[in-house]
């Protein structure tokens, strides 16, 4: 049984279809990138699979994650999954964390809904997996306030809330879009790292070909609303079917090529 | 609080404004320079002397005393209407933002209706119903500007609804309830705080108004609205009449203001001086 299976899914605001029959697996402890340009319906699928989709989404077809289908399940069946046994990083990690609330209780917050742990348990926790995010200081950073945190320290911390309760799918909606490029590359390594030892699946949801080819071992190109090109990462780079794919790879060329000298930039 | 207070100047500056108002509050159950309905016809329009520090009004009663005791009523209305127009304000404006869709509509517009009845007309109802009180004014005031108050609970609560440190606490499983407590109530109390000092002022001058009218605080007990009703026709024979009432609802709504304003300084981590 795979961990989760999104079959046919279809979401759309009124007649106009955001996510148009797309399907894919993934087993546990692999990893999976959904990568397309904005608009192409990426982020749309990692919130239907979190059960995020605001009220006014009609979704259809199915979501199976840990065998349980996800599609109909009530707001409330759903949050027991949300943060325990599925986690997500967000974009932005400063507006994704409450700015008047200290780390330390942002942290603990899973663990005292899922896990039922009191505060100074969850806090102790929550000092453990700072640590483990590589975050320098942890009792200071456990007594901070978001603004008072850099962008890499605080989208460590929202790793460290997506992964508190240890969640066998971990969904990262372009965590490092927000960062700086020297940044990017530390918070990156730590996803993997992390991803690895808790033994968890990731879906990496980006719009950036280099990133999410350091990042996973298959990518779902979507275009539209559909994939357009279900691959490995060396065979898409070697031979990509879709005529978009190419475009996105011949891109992402461009780039390398200004930095190697033999772009535009000298 | 200490290193609150420090370098904040509206905090400082409110708070003794208001704490002048409280030591009249509680200096009226102890003290008053004379009995402030004691009518002496000898002292009408008495001015500044060293019977009557303030003077006196037309029928001779000490303007100190009434200005004292006056407080009672002034901080009763403040209390009353506050406690009145926040709790059905804000736990109304809640309601409205996190229920469905469908539910939303038709409470919206009964939040609209509230804000288009005018607090006078209210309070009119109320007299004639249940008689011209303090309690009536108050619960008149208190009733309308719950809906001022809602209006604003309910804007501010759907912002901060739509933000992405919701959208993540949804995505750790909180439940709808968690987030209430623990996002949105945290973040809407420095707009509530400033709502809240805006009732202060508010209903000050409405029960003032209302006194006036003849629909608030009956006669003879002493209210600083009343009077300042009452010296409007003797302001060009005796215009310390309407001065000093005039100053100590002054100090009230001012102090009140700057307090909330300094308040939601220390709230606001993002606006704090030092670090924690």
């Amino acid at each position: 049984m795979s961990l989760l299976e999104v079959n046919n899914l279809t979401i759309a605001f009124g007649d106009k279809k955001v996510v148009d029959s797309i399907s894919f697996t993934l087993e546990k402890g692999s990893r999976i990138g959904l990568i397309g340009e904005s608009g192409s319906g990426k982020s749309m699928t990692s919130l239907a699979i979190m059960g995020l989709l605001p009220d006014t989404a009609t979704v259809s077809g199915s979501i199976t994650f840990e065998g349980q289908e996800l599609i109909g399940l009530s707001d409330r069946e759903h949050s027991h999954l949300r943060g325990n046994r599925m986690g997500m990083v967000f974009q932005e990690p400063l507006t994704a964390l409450n700015p008047l609330m200290r780390i330390g209780k942002q942290i603990a917050g899973p663990l005292m809904i899922h896990k039922g742990a009191s505060l100074k348990d969850a806090l102790g926790s929550a000092l453990e997996l700072c640590t483990k995010v590589g975050l320098p200081d942890p009792d200071r950073v456990l007594r901070a306030y978001p603004h008072q945190l850099s962008g890499g320290q605080r989208q460590r911390i929202g790793l460290a809330i997506a992964l508190a309760c240890e969640p066998a799918l971990l969904i990262a909606d372009e965590p490092t879009t927000a960062l700086d490029v020297t940044v990017q590359r530390e918070v990156l390594n730590l996803i993997n790292t992390l991803v690895d030892q808790e033994g968890s699946s990731l879906v990496f949801v980006t719009h950036d070909l280099p990133v999410v080819s350091i990042m996973t071992e298959n990518i779902a190109v979507m275009q539209l609303g559909q994939i357009v090109e279900n691959a490995t990462v060396a065979s898409l780079f070697q031979a990509p079917k879709h005529e978009y794919s190419q475009r996105l790879i011949n891109a992402a060329r461009v780039a390398e090529d200004a930095f190697s000298g033999t772009g535009g930039i000298k | 609080m200490k290193k609150a207070m420090k370098g904040n100047i509206s905090l400082i500056t409110g708070s003794v404004m208001v704490a002048i108002t409280f030591s009249l509050l509680i200096l009226s159950f102890i003290w008053t320079p004379h009995d402030p309905l004691e009518v002496t016809p000898d002292d009408s329009f008495a001015g500044i002397s060293s019977k009557h520090f303030l003077g006196a009004d037309k029928l001779g009663r000490d303007i100190l005393s009434q200005i004292i005791v006056g407080s009672r009523v002034t901080l009763l209305v403040a209390a009353l209407a506050v406690t009145i127009a926040m709790t059905l304000g804000v736990s109304a404006g809640i309601t409205i933002a996190v229920a469905s869709r469908k539910l939303q509509a038709p409470m919206v517009y009964a939040v609209n209706i509230a804000l288009a009845f005018p607090a006078a007309l209210l309070a009119i109802i109320l007299a004639a119903v249940y008689g011209a009180s303090t309690l009536t004014a108050v619960s008149a005031i208190g009733l309308a500007t719950a809906a001022a108050v809602a209006q604003v609970t309910r804007r501010t609560a759907y912002g901060i609804l739509a933000s992405d440190y919701v959208l993540a606490a949804h995505a750790c499983g909180a439940s709808t309830w968690r987030i209430i407590r623990k996002h949105v109530m945290p973040n809407l109390r420095a707009s509530l705080l400033i709502q809240a000092s805006a009732v202060v002022s508010v209903s000050v001058l409405a029960e003032s108004s209302l006194s006036y009218l003849g629909l608030g605080t009956p006669p003879p007990a002493p209210s600083w609205g009343r009077m300042l009703a009452g010296s409007q026709q003797y302001i060009f024979v005796n215009p310390l009449l309407a001065i000093w009432p005039g100053i100590a609802i002054v100090i009230v709504v001012l102090g009140f203001n700057l307090v909330g304003d300094g308040v939601r300084e220390v709230f606001d981590p993002t606006l704090r001086r030092s670090d924690s």
